[in-house]
């Protein structure tokens, strides 16, 4: 038996629609996810991300190519792997209709948790995500975010080896956002398998044991995030805080051609491949160019790798 | 089974909690009864060439074809939102198939139909004077079950397959008018104008209500009704393949 949560092999996903060229959504993808990890899926819009997921968690079926969840194959055993998987989509699904509490016990119900223990269980997953003083509205009367946290919610109702979660901090606020990333560290602590897909980069830098970068449904990269910042060795993260941004400043940055450029307020904020030698001369001469509150020069972060690599998958 | 006693406990969590169904599916037709029906009952009279009864008893079959047929399309309705808001994709990854999930749908379907069909009958009997033919109890439960599933597969297909929820509405709008008036639901089909009439045979809600009405009042002739009993079962299986085929393609 493999060792391995999650094991994709040469997947394909193919969709067809009349009139149109098929699009290849995933294209030969293979990967492992090792148990009680979390595993980051990561790429630009369109990437696949999401149609890996859908294979993954039974939702779709692959063109070819197999995939694994605990061993169940995702075709061939599509319930098994059910019974081993609890997971927060990217759309928000909630019941409308229904209370918070039902919601939560609803969804408990279909994993075969009821009774008192399935109401106990409700209480305390509402109390952590903030959601007890709303428990007997209805969802459809609560704000789109609170909708988010009652569908995130709910995979804390069961205990399933396995988590997916699909852009899950969508619609959070920052201090509910840490709050299910600390979750999820110690779900991880508990054994529990997680795979995410995300958009912020930070979250996963912050949350992922291990990381695969994907592009028009293929990999990029692969590794945690050590290996994957000596993919962009030589890039660098400078930051500087004016009292006043100099005036021509960007765009003689922009000269440089660097991976990411941001200047909001007073503060220039780029990321650039070239030599230590020559950030440390661009620092210096950008010192001397008006009044410094700040400055920071740092390694690559999750970010600039991205950039760097879906750059270099442009080119 | 637990999988399927869930998708029920989820359908009737959502009914009994919502009054607004419990208005449309149970109380909605059971005023059509106590308030069209006798108002043309006693308003405008009836007559119909080999039937003496009044229009109260005539009106039964129709009120039960109603209450199956709109509660078929409330519950497609909710198909059409799981689908809307994510649930359908949300239910997609739980521990059930997608038959289980159609299946507990139209078997909560039935069940409400069965306990509206009661109460209105119960009602007919009591309040209007209805006079029952009791030997067409097992007709109208097989009338009531079959016709309700049925019209729920046919719902299913629109819900499954339409994206927009303003085409939703005015699709399920379009049939409730056609299919309720072009049929034999309020009036006999035989004194109507011939392209009126042929649309009626057509109406596989004329099939139902036919055997709906030779189940309560004994009215129709017993060939005519196996005829039309047969063409709605026709009607249900290919509405099924139907609302199945369009299951199995949601991704």
């Amino acid at each position: 038996m493999s060792t391995a949560a999650i094991s994709v092999t040469n997947l394909v996903k193919t969709y067809a629609k009349r009139g149109q060229p098929p699009v290849r959504a995933v294209d030969g993808l293979s990967f492992e996810v090792a148990r009680g990890s979390i595993f980051g899926l990561l790429g630009p819009n369109g990437a696949g991300k999401s149609t890996t997921l859908k294979v993954l968690t039974t939702r779709s079926r692959p063109t070819s190519g197999a995939a694994a969840v605990l061993g169940h194959d995702v075709v061939a055993h599509a319930l098994d792997v059910r019974r081993q998987i609890s997971v927060v989509i990217q759309e928000n699904a909630a019941e409308l209709f229904l209370s918070v509490r039902d919601n939560l016990l609803t969804f408990a119900r279909f994993h075969g948790r009821t009774g008192p223990a399935a109401r106990r269980r409700a209480a305390e997953v509402m109390e952590q995500f903030g959601l007890a003083e709303e428990a007997g509205r209805k969802v459809m009367d609560l704000s789109g975010g609170f909708r988010r946290r009652v569908q995130v919610a709910k995979m804390l109702m069961i205990e399933t080896p396995v988590m997916f979660l699909d852009e899950f901090s969508t619609g959070m606020d920052p201090l509910l956002k840490r709050s299910v990333m600390d979750l999820l560290r110690r779900e991880r602590g508990a054994g529990r398998t997680i795979v995410l897909t995300t958009q912020i980069l930070g979250e996963a830098e912050e949350l992922c044991d291990d990381i695969l970068i994907m592009n028009r449904g293929r990999q990029v990269a692969r590794g945690d995030l050590h290996t994957l910042k000596l993919l962009s060795q030589g890039v660098y993260e400078v930051t500087l805080t004016y009292d006043r941004l100099p005036e021509g400043l960007v765009s003689e940055l922009e000269g440089r051609s660097p991976l990411r450029l941001h200047a909001t307020g007073n503060t220039v904020e780029l990321a650039l491949r070239e030599s230590e030698e020559q950030v440390l001369a661009l620092v210096g001469d950008l010192l001397r160019r008006g009044r410094v509150l700040r400055v920071e020069v740092g390694g690559a972060s999750l970010e600039d790798i991205f950039v760097d690599l879906m750059q270099k998958e442009d080119a | 089974m637990s999988a399927l006693a869930a998708v029920l406990h989820r359908e009737a969590r959502i009914r009994a909690t919502n009054v607004t169904f419990i208005f449309w599916d149970i109380l909605y037709p059971i005023a059509y009864m106590l308030v069209f029906g006798v108002g043309v009952n006693h308003a405008l009279g009836f007559q119909v060439a080999d039937l003496s009864v009044d229009y109260d008893s005539f009106f039964l079959a129709g009120v039960l074809g109603m209450a199956s047929f709109g509660i078929a399309a409330n519950t497609s309705w909710s198909f059409f939102l799981d689908r809307d808001n994510g649930m359908f994709q949300e239910m997609l990854t739980y521990p059930l198939s997608r038959s289980s999930y159609l299946l507990g749908k139209v078997l909560f379907n039935i069940l409400v139909a069965i306990g509206q069909a009661i109460v209105t009958t119960l009602l007919a009997s009591a309040l209007l004077g209805v006079r029952l033919n009791p030997g067409g109890l097992p007709l109208l439960v097989a009338a009531v079950t079959i016709g309700t599933a049925g019209w729920f597969f046919f719902y299913a297909i629109f819900a499954l397959r339409l994206k927009r929820n303003d085409a939703f509405n005015t699709v399920t709008s379009v049939f409730y008018f056609v299919f309720l008036f072009a049929s034999s639901m309020f009036y006999p089909v035989e004194p109507l104008p011939q392209a009126f009439r042929i649309a009626a045979w057509l109406n596989p809600i004329t099939w139902q209500v036919d055997v709906l009405r030779f189940a309560t009042i004994g009215y129709g002739n017993a060939a005519a009704i196996t005829v039309e009993s047969a063409a709605f079962i026709v009607f249900s299986v290919v509405s099924f393949g139907l609302a199945q085929r369009a299951l199995w393609k949601q991704e």
